[in-house]
């Protein structure tokens, strides 16, 4: 990440929030500190273990209201995306996987708007790249051991092509499947969860510089930025939710591809 | 991809709906797919022979063949 230079800070003018702010080194420095991030990453994983494994041991027929919520989750991954998108026959073997990988970057994500956690993991790049290249070696594996290696690239050409125009597509198809997709996979989680994150900072700073360091009517500017802060958290919570379920959608979709005998 | 046969992954009655969910995003990687390769390959081609219009050719066959292949992945069902 660009450092820039905090040059507004000694004026004493209202600094704007930037990526410089996203990088909270709590012990040490340089490329092996133990980050902030990296700190609330491991808290996500010992809260979902905890809760899941709590919650599962005192299942019951009829449902209390946290296994409830939890069967909706869980409902909504099995149901929504995975069995819906893989098939039947074979999402069971994927299930685990794609449950895991909704749950910790839904609740990675949630963290952002929580109070005192207050970071998105998933704002720091290396976080979403991790979970897609766990996505690219799957799905590949899958091809490739479900097709074979020439069965495998032959598959991504549709049939019934021009016999002129294939070596073109195969190209395109090349691109999609090694580059694109996990490029586009691993940007969009980061992108939604950076931007967003932003954005509550400069209206929280800005909030908070216009109250305590405007005058007259700035105040009332404040309140106003105060406000639309608390409009864009709601905003976030439903993109936060989003980002989580279209990650593990994607992740079902291209596992499907690789496993569909034709197309 | 969405185009999965009745007896393959993805006919489930109903299933339809949630994998088309994923059609605009499939359309965007190969949007993104066909310029970065064909424009690329344009823009190399350009520095190589120092002409300047090969990179929007390449562009433009690029975009053409990714809309080629939208219309045959998902445009026919």
């Amino acid at each position: 990440m660009i450092r820039l230079p905090l040059a507004a800070e000694e004026g004493g003018g209202f600094r704007a929030p930037g990526p410089e702010d996203f990088w909270q080194p709590l012990i040490g420095d340089g490329a092996f500190a133990v980050t902030r991030p990296a700190v609330v990453f491991v808290l996500s994983v010992v809260l979902i273990s905890a809760v899941l494994l709590i919650a599962t041991r005192r299942m019951s027929l009829v449902p209390s209201k946290g296994q409830f919520a939890l069967e909706g989750v869980y409902g909504l991954v099995r149901n929504g995306i995975a069995r819906d998108i893989i098939g039947s026959h074979d999402f069971l073997r994927f299930l685990p996987l794609l449950f895991s990988m909704f749950v910790l970057i839904l609740v990675n994500n949630l963290f952002g708007v929580t109070p005192v956690i207050q970071y998105p993991t998933m704002s720091r790049i290396a976080f979403p790249i991790a979970l897609t290249l766990v996505v690219f070696a799957v799905y590949h594996s899958i091809g490739f051991r479900k097709k074979g290696g020439i069965g495998y690239f032959k598959s991504m050409v549709p049939p019934g092509l021009p016999v002129l125009i294939v070596p073109f597509i195969f190209l395109l198809e090349l691109v999609t499947y090694f580059v694109t997709r996990p490029l586009t996979l691993a940007l969009r989680l980061f992108a939604n969860m950076f931007a967003g994150h932003l954005l509550l900072l400069v209206f929280v700073l800005g909030a908070e510089y216009l109250l305590l360091h405007g005058e007259g009517l700035l105040k009332i500017a404040g309140v106003g930025s105060f406000l639309l802060a608390l409009v864009f958290t709601a905003f976030e919570i439903l993109v936060e939710f989003l980002q989580a379920y279209i990650f593990t959608l994607l992740a079902a979709l291209y596992i499907a591809g690789s496993l569909a005998d034709e197309h | 991809m969405s185009q999965s046969p009745p007896e393959g992954p993805g006919a489930d009655p109903g299933g339809r709906s949630a994998v088309s969910l994923g059609d605009p995003w499939t359309i965007v990687a190969y949007l993104l797919s066909g310029m970065l390769l064909w424009g690329g390959a344009g823009w190399l081609l350009d520095r190589w022979l120092g002409t300047s219009f090969l990179v929007l050719v390449g562009l433009l066959v690029g975009t053409a063949l990714a809309i080629y292949l939208i219309y045959v992945r998902l445009g026919s069902s």
